[in-house]
């Protein structure tokens, strides 16, 4: 019996369907079967950061409502043998799927996969209630931003309000340089609002927006620091122990040259 | 300075909550209120009597909202978006960011204005 996680933020552009995608993706590479599913229904993203858009015939509704078989909605990745992708309808309306469906959704797939990784849209209407009313553990997305932070604590308020009691925490998008001039918010300053667990930091790159333009996960590229990040995030969800990476800039060759000099 | 309570609010009922209160989270009670916890912003107390965070202050808290002047709010960590005392409503100084680690304070109405000053418990 596998596991149905949530992503999920509160406000929109945090990162959630980047971090759907990538931390889906980087279970996968750990040999876990996984299915995404994306239940923003009307706006869907996430089969485009994945690069399957063009491959979806039946989707969310469809198979709830039984147009389809289940197994005919699932895309299967292009690049993962056990990766597979839930999309959610883009002409059809927001109520069109019940909580209900939800549940009954997410007990299916959860027999079938060891991770369902639900793509949860922006706001706490329906399309929420809907994201979480199958899920038995939460990842709250957020960014070091003031706004980010509210919409965070009041995700996790409702979250523990529908009995998902430990969400764990990923901070998206931080840039070390602007904490470090006092700048930009830093994890602590995060965590002393919202104390809840940490389950990764996530740096700001620009290989995220080449990848999500691609249509190819950042975690499968071995130079990506936002891709490590998400590798190291997949591995805690999979219940192994990895410190928090450094988020110290890369240094240049050049300086990385001088620096040996100097010790010698 | 020796802080005084009321005692006609001292024998109002009190509520306990002993979880943060989290954005968008609220409690209404004519008595008095409790929390052990946070209240970060966003979230909303409005109290008949006294308020008390066991935590940070960060959010909006109306105590002795009934029209109790002798009504005050304490915490441990005093950081409130917006404090109302009765009918009195004050904000912190625009441009002034959360200073962090300090003394618990508490404020109350003294000569018509809402004044915060280091806690100092009963005498």
């Amino acid at each position: 019996m596998g596991k149905v996680i949530v992503v999920t933020s509160g406000k929109g552009g945090v990162g959630k369907t980047t971090t759907t995608a990538n931390v889906g993706t980087a279970l996968a590479m750990l040999g876990k079967k996984i299915v995404m599913v994306d239940t923003d229904i009307g706006l869907r993203n996430l089969d485009v950061v994945l690069g399957l858009e063009n491959r979806i015939v039946y989707d969310l509704v469809d198979a709830v409502r039984g147009n389809c078989r289940l197994k005919q909605a699932l895309i299967k990745d292009k690049r993962l043998e056990n990766l597979y992708l839930l999309p959610a309808a883009q002409t059809k309306d927001k109520t069109s799927v019940t909580t209900d469906q939800m549940m009954e959704l997410c007990s299916k797939l959860k027999e079938e996969f060891d991770f369902v990784v639900i793509d949860c849209p922006a706001g706490i209407e329906h399309g929420f209630k809907n994201a979480i009313a199958g899920a038995e553990e939460a990842v709250v997305v957020t960014t070091p931003e003031v706004s980010a932070v509210r919409d965070a604590d009041r995700i996790i308020g409702l979250l523990e309000a529908a009995g998902i009691t430990e969400p764990r925490l990923i901070i998206n998008r931080i840039r070390t340089n602007m904490v470090k001039t006092g700048d930009m918010m830093g994890v602590d300053d995060i965590l002393d609002i919202l104390a809840v667990d940490l389950l990764g930091i996530v740096p700001d790159d620009d290989a995220i927006v080449i990848s999500t333009n691609k249509g190819e996960p950042t975690v499968f590229d071995d130079n990506s620091r936002p891709g490590l990040a998400f590798r190291n995030i997949a591995r805690r969800l999979n219940g192994d122990e990895v410190p928090l990476m450094n988020l110290e800039e890369k240094r240049s060759f050049f300086s990385r040259m001088k620096a040996m000099f100097k010790s010698e | 300075m020796v802080n005084k309570w009321s005692a006609a609010l001292a024998n109002k009922p009190t509520v306990l909550y002993e979880k943060s209160l989290r954005s968008g989270q609220n409690i209404n009670f004519d008595g008095n209120v409790v929390i052990l916890g946070d209240v970060n912003p966003g979230a909303e107390i409005v109290a008949g009597g006294h308020i008390l965070v066991m935590g940070s202050l960060r959010g909006l808290v109306h105590a002795g909202a009934l029209g109790d002047e002798d009504a005050t709010v304490t915490a441990l960590h005093f950081a409130p978006t917006q404090l109302r005392i009765a009918s009195h409503i004050t904000r912190p100084p625009d441009g002034n960011v959360d200073e962090g680690a300090k003394p618990p304070e508490y404020a109350r109405i003294q000569n018509d204005t809402v004044v915060i000053e280091e806690y100092q418990p009963p005498r």
